[in-house]
């Protein structure tokens, strides 16, 4: 396999921040930290990591941990405090202009499209700022016209799309100048199960067929599932985790809940591998460990004793299994 | 620099093509801009039948200065609305500036270009139309270098309320409470010079002398070109130091500006 | 009458808490005021005193009418604007009081939190800088409070009136400039209405302008002998009904739009 250099090489990463002193002076809780912790958020905190091209990565955390931080330290928005951070040959911050030719980015919560123009005229501008090419501009709108079903609503303006099209709109923008690399934060939030699988299929259309390597922040767990191989956790601005989902899952997944709607109230409907965390009529909530039982086997023994109408089976959440990771220091 | 000038005329496009897009609606803002600031210099001009004067400085003299500022005002208002304090800081805070920030293009130019308030052309239309009439009714002498100089004047006022304007935007970097002291500076100095320097207290027209020489951006000029003695003996070429602080000041405020950028940088929101 | 009290206060109490804004809004006026005051005083040159007002009472005038833009929301007043278009008028209406009453509650509290936080400071310091003119007697004191009192309701009445303009326009904040404008240019806020020519003062007197202003100016300032005083509020008070009158006409046309088609 041919040694290729990464396309993002972050080493000792550090972003630290001052803090502000508030304008109500609330002695008594600064009297308890000491003068020099008072003063330092350890946003990022000596974060290392290598991505080659061509990866389609998940990066992962709590509110707060660091994430939006990193991203902005990998954008060129925000200048580290210290270490190493190379990404595509550019130092983000400083080359800004040159390096942002080349990356795209989209984030759930905000546009990059100007608010009263139709669609298509501001990808018409988009063309102009990033001296796109005619080539590269025509061929790359009808692929992702056609892929993302743009056709319905390149005449209207920004402001009057639905959160699903704009969405869309804001992924063609992104990379209609070819970008090398994509990050997207929170790309899914607020969509509908259709539309969410939409911008999925796109994302893995991308990163296979394109070869655009593509970061990916966010909170939804299926997100990362059917998109990433690999996954990046941080917290309290450390890498807590940096590997493949499954082995993830695996060592750390916790404990899973079955919830059943029985056809009949039951007492005690107890089951050997499995606690009872709550009961509300012919609603119980199971929890079990996946290393102790399998769901399928837990679902045979229940139904051999009781009478089962309906039954769901939920995965922990990335947050609660990212806690528990940092809390029960899984990872020291 | 071609493509840079290109880019900029299209994003101006974009924002005068939507506000343009109800043609009625508009006509009547523009009008009403001007209106409103008519209307103050109307109030001048009442008063001034009861009072002839202040302090020998006649309503036509007057109008010469306040005609000047307004339109020059009115221009830097509609050039510069980009970095209007408070829209600005707005920008900043709403994630609208990172946007900017992501895209390879300048970020000076993409601040002057994020806004282009075309009414503003009603205050222009109103302090030129001021300034036409009463040069129209001073008996003035002018020469060649007075022709010359006029413009410079004119665009160094454009430049020096610029530059408060992009010292007003940079300073919401660090902190948008109290950005509202910069109205001071802009929409009172605009008023402050309207009239001639020397009806202000002492120390008022010292701080605008030495510390923010205003007094040079048109008073100064003015005698020149109304032939005026001048009351505060300063040196003979006082005159010519219009564009000198107008366009030092703006010089001022750009390396403000990056200092402002490096710090949001460094700091984020 | 309880419920409007607790309106009051609780506006009251949420003005003070842009502390900030507040001294910038301090340095502000006192800024312009300065301007104005330097005007003014270079338009008197050597005269003592111009149609009744002293130099004196003419630095005193700039300085209230300082003190007045915070207490009457001179320039700018679009909370009610608002409520229409972001649909928070829906909730209003359905409350026990009435809507005018409601609203008045409201900017009471606020134009006096304004008066006491930003009118009195500017008083004061124009009293230390300058020196000013104060009434001379408990009577015209307490003419002048009645004054400020009856001034605050034609304001408020008028800046309801104008906000109504929601209910038929999607964009009356170009309506509301124009009319905050005209509303400013008529009531002696840039220069004492005496100061104007005879016909100016004439066209003002019947609108309702100069009895926010120019009449609680006039009254403090003294320059009213007595009957005219009590004709003038009697004026201001005549005013402030017809506004409210006015205004309680157009809410109903207003709202009748409103339900009819459910903006």
């Amino acid at each position: 396999m041919e040694n290729m250099t990464p396309i993002i090489h972050v080493s000792k990463l550090q972003k630290h921040f001052r803090l502000q002193r508030s304008r109500r002076r609330h002695w008594s809780s600064v009297r308890n930290l000491t003068p020099k912790e008072a003063a330092i958020i350890r946003a990022v905190d000596g974060i290392a990591f290598s991505v080659e091209p061509g990866e389609l990565v998940g990066y992962l955390g709590p509110n707060g941990a660091g994430k939006s931080t990193t991203i902005k330290l990998l954008t060129g928005l925000l200048v580290p405090t210290g270490g190493e951070l190379s990404v595509n040959g550019f130092l983000p911050w400083r080359d800004r202009r040159k390096y942002v030719a080349r990356i795209g980015a989209v984030f759930g919560q905000r546009t990059t499209l100007w608010w009263d123009l139709p669609v298509i005229e501001s990808f018409e501008l988009l063309k102009h700022i990033y001296n796109i090419p005619q080539e590269t501009y025509r061929r790359n709108f009808n692929d992702f016209r056609e892929l993302l079903e743009l056709d319905t609503f390149l005449d209207t303006p920004v402001r009057s799309l639905s959160l699903g099209q704009r969405m869309r709109a804001d992924l063609c923008a992104a990379l209609m100048h070819d970008p090398l690399l994509l990050f997207l934060d929170e790309p899914t939030i607020g969509l509908d199960v259709v539309a969410k699988e939409r911008i999925r299929q796109f994302i893995l259309y991308l990163n296979r067929n394109r070869g655009t390597t593509v970061i990916l922040t966010t909170h939804d767990l299926s997100d990362v599932e059917k998109l990433c191989e690999r996954v990046m956790i941080i917290d309290h601005g450390k890498l807590l985790y940096d590997g493949g989902l499954s082995s993830l899952r695996e060592k750390f997944g916790g404990k899973r809940e079955l919830v059943v709607d029985y056809a009949e109230v039951y007492q005690n409907p107890l089951i050997e591998g499995a606690e009872i965390t709550e009961q509300l009529g012919a609603r119980v909530t199971y929890q079990f460990e996946r290393n102790v039982v399998t769901a399928s086997e837990l679902i045979i023994r229940l139904s051999s004793h009781y009478r089962i109408r309906d039954l769901e089976v939920r995965e922990p959440d990335i947050e609660s299994t990212v806690r528990r990771i940092y809390e029960e220091r899984l990872l020291e | 620099m071609i493509k840079s000038l290109l880019l900029y005329f299209r994003l101006i496009s974009i924002q005068i093509r939507s506000q343009l897009h109800y043609r009625f609606p508009f006509l009547l803002d523009l009008i009403a801009t001007g209106f409103i600031t008519l209307l103050g210099f109307l109030s001048l001009v009442f008063v001034f039948q009861r009072f002839g004067h202040i302090r020998g400085w006649t309503l036509a003299e007057v109008a010469f200065l306040y005609g000047l500022v307004d339109s020059a005002f009115g221009l830097m208002d509609m050039v510069f609305s980009g970095f209007d304090p408070q829209a600005f800081g707005r920008k900043v805070r709403f994630g609208q500036f990172d946007q900017m920030m992501l895209k390879p293009v300048n970020l000076t130019l993409q601040v002057f270009s994020s806004e282009f308030i075309l009414r503003r052309l009603g205050r222009i239309l109103e302090g030129t139309t001021i300034f036409i009439i009463s040069i129209g009714l001073l008996d003035m002498t002018w020469t060649f270098g007075k022709l010359v100089y006029l413009p410079v004047v004119y665009f160094s006022t454009v430049a020096f309320f610029g530059g408060l304007f992009i010292i007003g935007a940079t300073v919401t970097f660090w902190t948008i409470e109290s950005i509202e002291v910069v109205n001071i500076f802009t929409y009172g100095g605009t008023e402050m010079m309207s009239y001639p320097m020397h009806i202000y207290q002492d120390f008022l027209r010292r701080f605008f002398t030495y510390i923010i020489p205003a007094i040079f951006i048109n008073y100064y000029p003015a005698l020149y070109f109304l032939d005026k003695p001048d009351p505060f003996n300063m040196p003979e070429y006082a005159y010519l130091l219009s564009p000198i602080v107008g366009f030092g000041i703006l010089s001022i405020a750009l390396a403000f500006w990056r200092v402002g950028i490096r710090h949001y940088q460094s700091t984020g929101t | 009458m309880r419920l409007f009290w607790e309106l009051v206060l609780t506006s009251f109490h949420r003005q003070l808490a842009y502390r900030a804004a507040i001294l910038a809004g301090l340095a502000t006026n006192f800024f312009f005021g300065l301007l104005r005051l330097a005007v003014l005083v270079a338009l008197f040159g050597d005269q003592i005193a111009v149609e009744g007002v002293s130099k004196q009472a003419a630095i005193t005038y700039t300085g209230l009418a300082q003190a007045m833009i915070g207490f009457l929301s001179l320039f700018s007043w679009y909370e009610l604007m608002n409520t229409i278009y972001t649909g928070g008028i829906a909730s209003d209406l359905l409350k026990p009081m009435g809507y005018f009453t409601y609203w008045l509650g409201q900017d009471v509290g606020r134009a006096l939190a304004q008066l006491i936080m930003r009118g009195l400071p500017i008083m004061a310091a124009y009293a230390i800088f300058f020196g000013i003119v104060t009434p001379n007697s408990p009577a015209q004191w307490v003419a002048v409070v009645i004054s400020l009192v009856l001034a605050l309701l034609v304001s408020f009445s008028w800046r309801f009136l104008v906000n109504l303009a929601a209910f038929w326009y999607p964009n009356a904040l170009g309506i509301g400039r124009l009319a905050f404008t005209l509303s400013l240019f008529l009531s002696g806020f840039l220069m004492p209405l005496r100061f104007f020519p005879d016909w100016f003062q004439r066209i003002c007197a019947f609108t309702p302008f100069p009895y926010t202003i120019n009449t609680v100016v006039e009254v403090y300032l003294g320059v009213l002998p007595r009957d005219e005083v009590i004709l003038s509020l009697a004026l201001q008070l005549i005013w402030a009904i017809i506004l409210m009158l006015a205004g309680q006409i157009v809410l109903r046309a207003g709202i009748r739009k409103l339900v009819i088609l459910g903006g």
